[in-house]
């Protein structure tokens, strides 16, 4: 896919947080193309989640703005931006269906009962659990609850979906298939995705672009390949390269002893 | 990620801070603002004072250290042993807790008072007046708390240091020494303070079994109820906050209230067979003991004199409903089901407003919440007096409703606060994104998802209203008095068997309450268990 003919479709420009004294974000600006998978790459408490806040508006920024499609969205309400968003623990609805968790807020926009159905059924099929609808998620596996979030936040016809570590309370194997499904998901729907995790594999095999940040800033936004080639400064290429180039060793070793 | 706060929120929040101020601080300021040099100096210097303080000490030390080695014991058979029917001993043992104080000193006369049933079975002889009597009606009705309180502490320990321990072959003496006790130290100390702390501000007890053995809550209800003597009643009222007030801040600092850790591995413990036996023959004998003040009520309340006329009658029956049983079970009734709905409302809507919001308005109320839990109801009832006396509230239900909602607020609140902080973080997030409202979520999601706790908090407001005569006794008037305080009125004029009656119509209404709650909660656990 040819990033640079793609239309952009959201944009952060200097983003900037503070709780009390502590500065979270310092500028933070990046932008992301239609049908892009971007991932958030960054340590502990180094600010994604905040970020993902602001851009969905849970959390206002102290300045800056995000638009979306041209627009400046930075004051509209987290459910008029078109956008979508999956927490690391899901955050399901404990106490209601598979079915029940999809189409309780399409119930609440007023759609009919079948209606709401009807498009809360075809995207459950859709995500592959279809044999389960009328479980409850405690009855589930993770890697099934993490699908009812996200066919959850497909249900409102987002055009771009935020992903929250969504992965880390998964197992290696879950893993791996859940990151095919992801991308599987995204060339369906063709939303945009912007997925925050601080695992450097999963970033670059995952990604079109990828955003290094670095406690409150942005160290570096580029391709895997031009990180991995040209590393920004000592931080990307510690962090990032290092730990890729680390794996790669021991994977040669690996081989090596095998043959 | 918490959604932002909105104006709503943060008006309700100070709302119930306000209210929770006037209802328990205002009193207690102004009972405190009350208190003059003359008053003080007077309270102070006078030896009948000094002589409570010492009887109150004594006696309640002595309670507690009974109450709590016995329910220590049976904590341990319990969670250690292999003991059945545990559920019902867990019944059984709590069952005292649904019984008024003032009956469990009744219950002693009954059976062991001159001419008691047991005095005249067993030919014991002695008084049971004083100093000894208060002591066992005390045990009576603070065992279940103490039990209640060190079971839920030993369900939670882990038990891997034992198995370890059983390896090393290290003996059972050196593991209780070394394991057991330096876990329980904290907890303990909690236990040893909240039992201490009820047995010496209650009244209801020394009240009908005190003889001439005068303690600082019966000296304060005399000073106020007797005497009009407000001044001492506010210094010894002063004197009474000090220990709730010590374990308050005690608790406080050693872990942070309300905040229960959960511990992974707790496996039950091999036991010997001797042992076991031991421990089932020790549970059944508190259980025929927790049961035989009911008993003796049962007896009681349907013979025409005892000893005289043993002859079975509906005289007692009669007798109370005469008196007016039925508009004071009413009155009980309708406070019961205010405090119960309005308590539930209000706590609950506390506990999620500081259990999922930051910031200082939070932790203020939460403060407030609390701080009922170190007033004692006796208290409360003459800070009550002395606050509203000339307001448009005194002698209504109302002042009732409110006494009692701010008396119990504490617990039901924790309750809702535990369970809140244990429910997903990010639902009212995840609403918003998807256009749905926080009260929705909150209606639609988190309600539904705390029910049991609602139930557990709606039922603990009404069975301890249905109960109370401390905080009560001050403020009610024969048009507000609820059915509890027949009970002292009528031991007062040595009506024991219709007293017995009355107990035992209380502790109808709370079993009765206490198995619809169990079946409300039986239907809950299989609809969250369905699909
Ligand atoms: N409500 C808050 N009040 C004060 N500080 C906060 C608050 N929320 C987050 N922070 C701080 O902001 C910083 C960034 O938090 P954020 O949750 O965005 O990090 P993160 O990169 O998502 O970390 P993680 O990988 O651990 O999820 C952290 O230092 C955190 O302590
Ligand atoms: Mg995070």
């Amino acid at each position: 896919m040819d990033l640079l003919n793609l239309p952009v479709k959201l944009q952060a420009r200097g983003l900037t947080m503070r709780y009390g004294a502590n500065e979270i974000l310092g500028g933070v600006s990046f932008d992301a193309k239609s049908g892009e998978f971007l991932s958030i790459l960054g340590p502990s408490g180094c600010g994604k989640t905040t970020v993902l806040g602001i851009l969905v508006g849970l959390l206002k920024p102290e300045s800056g703005s995000v638009f979306k499609d041209g627009a400046d969205i930075t004051g509209v309400h987290p459910s008029k931006r078109g956008m979508g968003i999956v927490f690391q623990n899901y955050a399901l609805f404990q106490n209601m269906t598979v079915l029940g968790n999809v189409e309780y807020a399409l119930r609440i926009k007023k759609e009919t009962r079948g209606q709401s159905r009807e498009i809360a059924a075809s995207i459950i099929e859709r995500v592959g659990l279809k044999e389960h609808m009328h479980k409850k998620p405690h009855r589930l596996s993770g890697g099934q609850q993490q699908r009812v979030a996200v066919a959850r936040t497909l249900a409102m016809g987002p055009d771009v979906v935020l992903l929250d570590e969504p992965m880390s309370a998964l197992d290696a194997a879950t893993r791996l298939q859940m990151r095919e499904e992801l991308i599987d998901i995204k060339d369906t729907f063709g939303t945009t995705m912007i997925y925050v995790t601080h695992d450097q594999e999963e970033a670059f095999a995952l990604s079109d672009r990828v955003i290094v940040m670095e406690t409150g800033k942005i160290s570096q936004f580029d391709t895997p390949e031009n990180i991995i080639c040209n590393p920004a400064n000592e931080y990307v290429r510690d962090f990032v390269v290092r730990n890729i180039e680390l794996k790669l060793k021991s994977l040669t070793k690996y081989i090596n002893n095998k043959i | 990620m918490t959604a932002t706060v909105n104006k709503i929120q943060t008006s309700i929040k100070s709302l119930l801070t306000v209210f929770l101020v006037v209802a328990v601080i205002l009193p207690l300021a102004k009972m405190l603002a009350l208190v003059t040099y003359s008053d003080l100096g007077a309270v102070l210097t006078s030896p009948r004072l000094w002589r409570a303080v010492k009887n109150s000490v004594s006696v309640s030390a002595a309670a507690s250290f009974i109450a709590i080695s016995t329910a220590m014991l049976a904590a341990f058979c319990v969670s250690r042993c292999d003991i059945r029917n545990r559920r019902i001993f867990n019944v059984m043992a709590a069952l005292p807790m649904l019984i008024p104080s003032v009956s469990h000193g009744m219950g002693l006369i009954i059976m062991f008072g001159r001419n008691g049933v047991l005095t005249n079975i067993l030919g014991i002889e002695g008084s049971l007046y004083g100093f000894w009597g208060i002591a066992a009606g005390s045990v009576f009705y603070s065992f279940p708390l103490a039990y209640l309180m060190l079971e839920n502490i030993l369900r939670y320990e882990d038990t891997s240091p034992y198995e370890a321990a059983e390896v090393l072959g290290i003996s059972c003496a050196r593991q209780f020494m070394s394991i057991t006790l330096p876990y329980m130290r904290k907890p303990l100390a909690s236990v040893i303070f909240a039992v201490f702390t009820m047995i010496v501000t209650d009244y209801g007890v020394p009240l009908t079994i005190g003889g001439r053995y005068v303690t600082l809550p019966v000296m304060m209800y005399e000073e106020v109820v007797g005497l009009l003597k407000f001044g001492s009643g506010s210094v010894i009222g002063a004197l009474l906050l000090i220990p709730a007030a010590v374990s308050f801040i005690f608790d406080s600092f050693t872990h942070d209230i309300g905040n229960q850790s959960y511990l992974a591995h707790t496996r039950r413990l091999k036991v010997s067979r001797v042992i076991n036996t031991m421990a089932r023959i020790y549970c059944g004998i508190i259980c025929v003991t927790a049961l035989l003040p009911v008993l003796s009520f049962l007896f009681l309340a349907f013979v025409r004199k005892y000893p005289w006329d043993m002859s079975l009658t509906l005289y007692n029956v009669t007798n109370s409903f005469r008196r007016g049983a039925g508009t004071y079970m009413k009155n009980s009734l309708i406070i019961a089901l205010c405090v119960a709905t309005s308590g539930v409302i209000m706590s609950y809507l506390a506990a999620y407003l500081t259990a999922r919001s930051e910031g200082s308005s939070s932790r203020a109320l939460h403060f407030a919440s609390i701080t009922s839990i170190a007033v004692p109801g006796i208290v409360l009832g003459i800070a009550y007096v002395l606050l509203f006396r000339t307001t448009f509230l005194y002698g209504t239900m109302g002042i009732l409703i409110l006494v009692n909602l701010t008396h119990f607020f504490a617990s039901p609140y924790l309750m809702a606060y535990n369970s809140l902080n244990k429910v997903n973080r990010n639902l009212e997030a995840v609403g918003m994104t998807l256009g749905v409202g926080r009260w929705r979520i909150i209606r639609d999601v988190i309600v539904p998802l705390t029910a049991s706790t609602i139930v557990e908090m709606w039922s603990y407001f009404f069975i301890n209203s249905m109960m109370t005569i401390s905080a009560v006794a001050f403020l009610s008037n024969v048009r507000t008095r609820p059915l509890s305080m027949m009970i002292p009125s009528f031991e007062a004029n040595m009506q024991f068997e219709s007293a017995a009656f009355v107990s035992l119509l209380i502790l109808a209404v709370n079993v009765t309450m206490k198995g619809l709650m169990g079946i409300i909660n039986g239907i809950l656990r299989r609809r969250r268990e369905l699909c």
